[in-house]
């Protein structure tokens, strides 16, 4: 058979792949086991259910890749998969303390919806240059998907004080359209600003001895910053508007190379949000709260300051090794399934499994900005950029929220978190890495061997 | 643009290297201090009380979510939710959960607290055997989302505070709708913010009316029944002397009581109009003169038999708190042996009182051959697996009459609406196009004499033509004040509480409204 033989011989990448996916199931499937017998003393009921349909979706993955990414990344879906899949085990052990058992099926129904998202995705757009024509298309819909929470009836109100208005309602589903908004105005910005980049990064005006930006150019920095600002004001949500310009400043920067636009966006952004703390009390509180929350627990008051409190208990309760997994109480921190999870890994899995979570993030990251550094195209460079600055920073604002490194914005842990919304699109997310990464990784350049990030920075 | 790419790979990475960093703080360097603090008993598995958990959703007949407990950030982790459209609609049925307060006190949710809130459940597999296991149920009412908001909507259009509708089944006493004007909203009061809280309680404590709206005003608040106690009456000359049915009462205007002094009391018509005749015209020009003359012939005793065996004097056995069912009293024959109070007490009047739902099962009983039936609020209660936790059987309650007597009676109460002379004949040929024979009551009860202030009364139930099966019956009341702009129409039952029932009525019968 030297036809297959060749096909094998040409897709190595994904062998490895399948490799790094079989250890990660074995990894997830332990768990699993591990976390039944901590529970419930006995096999886990379902066992086999589960070990068939993640083997199913391990393969099928894999099958996908080597027919529509052969030459993509191995690294990004393996680790995508074992965070996806740990996230799972923590959900599913957490979901019947808190009252919501139903939970673990619905994450296990949105992850095979997000694995038939990511397919989708990468057979649609069979060339990343696809998505550079609907430029306008995507800035329209994202800003529509940013507008929606806010329109009545869709729109979910806020059911209490601090809540954010971030969710749409149609009929039964309740969805995030942040979520795919942000997937949309990164491939906005990738294509507007490769158009505009000599114009962007031209110094007209001149003030003493220094040159700046013409005034006319900086108009896409104001309008981001606006936006940030509006998404805070009306829709309650800091989370999604900082990362949003940290996106926004990333790509401008890396496009223009002017520090002038990361000074001026950050000192924008500063005094928005300064603005919007001295408007909005929940933003401030918030601040309040992450500065020192123990003086918000107060018995006969809401106890706001209960949540961070108890994250950083149940860290420190983990210490070095953990719990074991099972065997901790970090259902008792409020919102543990989606907000604090990262808090429940701590605390079961010690700064060990925390670590490991961190790294798998670092391993996403770094394998982003590789697809990025060998893109074919300036659009694809910047798409694979903006979407891996997303993802990085969406899952560093949350774990460093609940390790109170920042106040905590309520965005979800990518993949580890419970949200249908949340899921689907980051694996949309993955599938556009994927394909540019496919793109860039053709026979014909020769980049040799896959280097760690550090090396690739060396290398700079 | 690739340096500046692994430029924001270092500014990431950095990123990291803090966040690890600050792990190793917390969980290393600091974890000794941290878990010397009490708090971290929080993190005990049993650490979190049912007051900290979720609750069971309750559920309106047609399957909406009337309240349900969301996951919020702070000490008490679930909110209770009301949603917005039906908050107000159903708040007398569904109270409130303020559990900060720690105070559950009206309504389903106090009433169904053991099934609403986390309790042990049932074992159903091995695994359950050694892991703790609880749930909550979901609580379905009988009350449709349809129904209870087009009667608290066309409360709220009436504007008269102090108003009040039951509708019933009266085959197996399940409420179809029970709503109050004003109403309130339960969000505030179940609010974790001590001031949200405060501030709604105390916008509460002053609405511009007497009675508190936190108990439900239906089965709570008992006001005078005027002539729809006549329906008791009829009933009790049926069983107790039925020769006062085939009595030719004179037309008068006025009746002077026999032994009342000198000179005697008298009491005059509804602006003094004249009526009488046989009992079947008496009944359904609702005269009070005919009714003073059957009062004193029947006698206090044989009135009080009546009333009790009504459910009067009785706290019916509904299911809501204690502290909100009022009983409906009929004053003891002893307080009421001489004339003329006899002859008022047959007419709803003097110290006789009834809530909005007693006067529901009265027309629920005559409509149902004398059988009124135990009414109820929840139809059944799920667990999480679908398990039936409960389910709601109908009762008898008592036995309020023979089911002649109640044939009797019902015919009486059709010729109100069907005879031109009926007091309802009008308001009915209004509102009620379409609509199949119904028998009714109306009442206008004056608390105070020759004041305009007066509680509005119809009762009704249907369909109640020759060999029919009523299948809805109800009582509505809309108090008149008297300083309200209204006395200037002369407000009666038919004027002021039809308008408000029929239509209900009508959506009761699955017509249009």
């Amino acid at each position: 058979m030297p036809a297959q033989a060749i096909a094998l011989r040409a897709k190595p990448r994904r062998r490895s792949e399948l490799g790094l996916l079989l250890v990660g199931l074995v990894v997830v499937v332990l768990a699993f086991v591990l976390e039944s017998f901590a529970t419930l003393n006995k096999w886990p009921p379902n066992l086999l259910t589960f070990v068939v349909v993640s083997l199913g979706l391990v393969l099928f993955l894999n099958v996908v890749n080597r027919r529509l990414a052969p030459n993509a990344d191995p690294v990004i879906v393996p680790v995508v998969l074992l965070l996806n899949g740990l996230g799972w085990v923590m959900l599913s052990r957490l979901a019947p303390y808190v009252g919501a058992s139903h939970l673990a099926g619905f994450q296990a129904l949105w992850t095979l919806l997000g694995a038939v998202a990511y397919v989708i995705t990468l057979a649609l757009f069979r060339r990343s240059r696809d998505l550079e024509r609907y430029r306008y298309l995507t800035l329209f819909l994202s800003i529509g998907l940013l507008v929606l929470p806010l329109l009545p009836h869709i729109g979910e109100t806020p059911s209490n004080a601090n809540g954010a208005r971030l969710w749409v309602k149609l009929g039964p589903v309740t969805f995030q359209p942040v979520e795919i908004s942000k997937i949309l105005l990164v491939v906005f910005f990738a294509s507007y600003f490769v158009e505009k980049q000599e114009l962007l990064s031209m110094s007209t005006n001149r003030i003493g001895n220094r040159l700046f930006p013409d005034l006319r150019s900086l108009g896409p920095v104001a309008f981001a910053w606006l936006c940030s600002v509006a998404v805070i004001l009306l829709e309650r949500d800091i989370g999604f508007s900082l990362l949003l310009f940290v996106m926004f400043l990333a790509m401008l920067w890396v496009t223009t190379g002017r520090w002038t636009y990361l000074v001026i966006g950050i000192i924008a952004f500063a005094v928005g949000t300064y603005l919007a703390s001295q408007i909005l009390h929940q933003l401030n509180q918030r601040i309040e709260i992450w500065i020192d929350p123990w003086k918000y627990l107060a018995p006969g008051t809401a106890q706001l300051g209960y949540q961070p409190v108890l994250g950083e208990l149940s860290l420190a309760k983990g210490g070095l090794s953990g719990t074991g997994l099972g065997l901790g109480a970090p259902q008792n921190i409020p919102v543990a399934i989606s907000d604090f999870i990262f808090a429940a890994f701590g605390e079961e899995l010690g700064l060990i499994g925390a670590t490991a979570v961190v790294a798998g993030f670092v391993l996403i990251v770094g394998s982003g900005l590789r697809v990025a550094l060998r893109a074919r195209s300036e659009f694809s460079k910047l798409c694979a950029l903006g979407l891996t600055v997303i993802l990085g920073f969406q899952a560093f604002f949350i774990m460093g929220g609940v390790a109170r490194l920042l106040p905590l914005t309520g965005v979800t842990l990518p993949f580890v978190s419970y949200g249908g919304s949340s899921l689907i699109a980051n694996y949309i997310l993955v599938a556009v890495l994927m394909r540019i990464s496919d793109e860039g990784s053709d026979e014909v350049r020769s980049y040799g061997e896959p280097v760690p990030i550090a090396a690739a920075l060396a290398r700079s | 643009m690739n340096p500046r790419i692994r430029w924001v790979g270092a500014v990431m990475l950095l990123c990291f290297v803090v966040l690890f960093i600050q792990l190793n703080n917390i969980q290393v360097r600091q974890a000794p201090k941290l878990v010397k603090n009490p708090l971290i008993n929080e993190t005990a598995s049993s650490a979190v009380s049912a007051l900290r958990l979720p609750r069971g959703a309750i559920v309106s007949a047609d399957g909406y979510v009337l309240a349900e407990s969301k996951p919020v950030h702070d000490y008490w982790r679930w909110q209770r939710i009301y949603p917005p459209l039906t908050a107000e609609a159903f708040a007398p049925i569904t109270g409130y959960y303020d559990v900060v307060a720690a105070s559950d006190p009206y309504g389903i949710e106090a009433q169904y607290d053991s099934l609403l809130a986390q309790h042990e459940s049932p074992t159903n597999t091995l695994g359950q055997l050694l892991s703790q296991h609880t749930e909550t149920d979901t609580v379905q009412l009988t009350v449709s989302e349809k129904l209870q908001v087009a009667a608290y909507n066309v409360l709220k259009a009436a504007n008269e505070p102090g108003s009040a509708m039951v509708v019933l089944d009266p085959r197996t006493g399940a409420v179809l709708a029970m709503a109050e004007y004003p109403s309130y909203n339960p969000n505030g009061l179940a609010s974790h913010s001590p001031k949200v809280a405060d501030a709604a309680y105390k916008r509460i404590a002053a609405y511009p009316y007497n009675d508190s709206p936190l108990p439900n005003l239906a089965t709570y608040r008992p006001l005078a029944p005027g002539s729809t106690f006549k329906i008791v009456t009829t009933s009790a000359i049926f069983d107790h002397d039925p020769s006062l049915a085939t009595r030719i009462y004179p037309v008068e205007s006025s009746y002077s009581f026999p032994n009342s002094g000198n000179p005697p009391q008298k009491i005059h018509n509804y602006a003094s109009e004249l009526c009488g005749g046989d009992l079947a015209m008496a009944l359904l020009q609702s005269c009070d003169t005919s009714f003073s003359r059957i009062g004193v012939a029947l006698g206090p005793i044989n009135l009080a038999l009546e009333a009790r065996s009504f459910g009067f004097d009785s706290t019916p056995p509904i299911d809501l708190p204690k502290a909100e069912v009022a009983p409906s009293i009929f004053p003891s024959p002893s307080q009421i042996g001489a004339t003329p109070y006899m002859g008022y007490s047959a007419i709803g009047q003097l110290d006789d009182t009834a809530t909005a739902l007693q006067m529901a099962l009265v027309a629920a009983a005559i409509a149902n051959h004398g059988k009124m039936m135990k009414p109820y609020l929840v139809s059944r209660a799920v667990g999480k697996y679908g398990n039936i936790e409960y389910q709601a059987k109908p009762q008898v309650w008592r036995q309020a009459t023979s089911a002649s007597t109640a044939q009797q009676v019902r015919k009486l109460m059709l010729g109100v609406t069907q005879n031109p002379a009926g007091t309802a004949y009008g308001v009915f040929q209004q509102y009620g196009q379409g609509m199949p024979t119904m028998a009714a009551k109306t009442g206008t009860a004056e608390p105070q004499k020759n004041v305009c202030g007066t509680y509005n009364w119809l009762v009704s139930f249907g369909p109640a033509g020759p060999g029919e099966t009523p299948t809805v019956a109800a009582a509505a009341v809309v108090p008149i004040p008297s300083n309200s702009t209204s006395c200037a129409t002369n407000p009666t039952g038919a004027s002021v509480a039809g308008p408000v029932l029929i239509p209900i009525l009508r959506q009761a019968l699955g017509l249009a409204p």
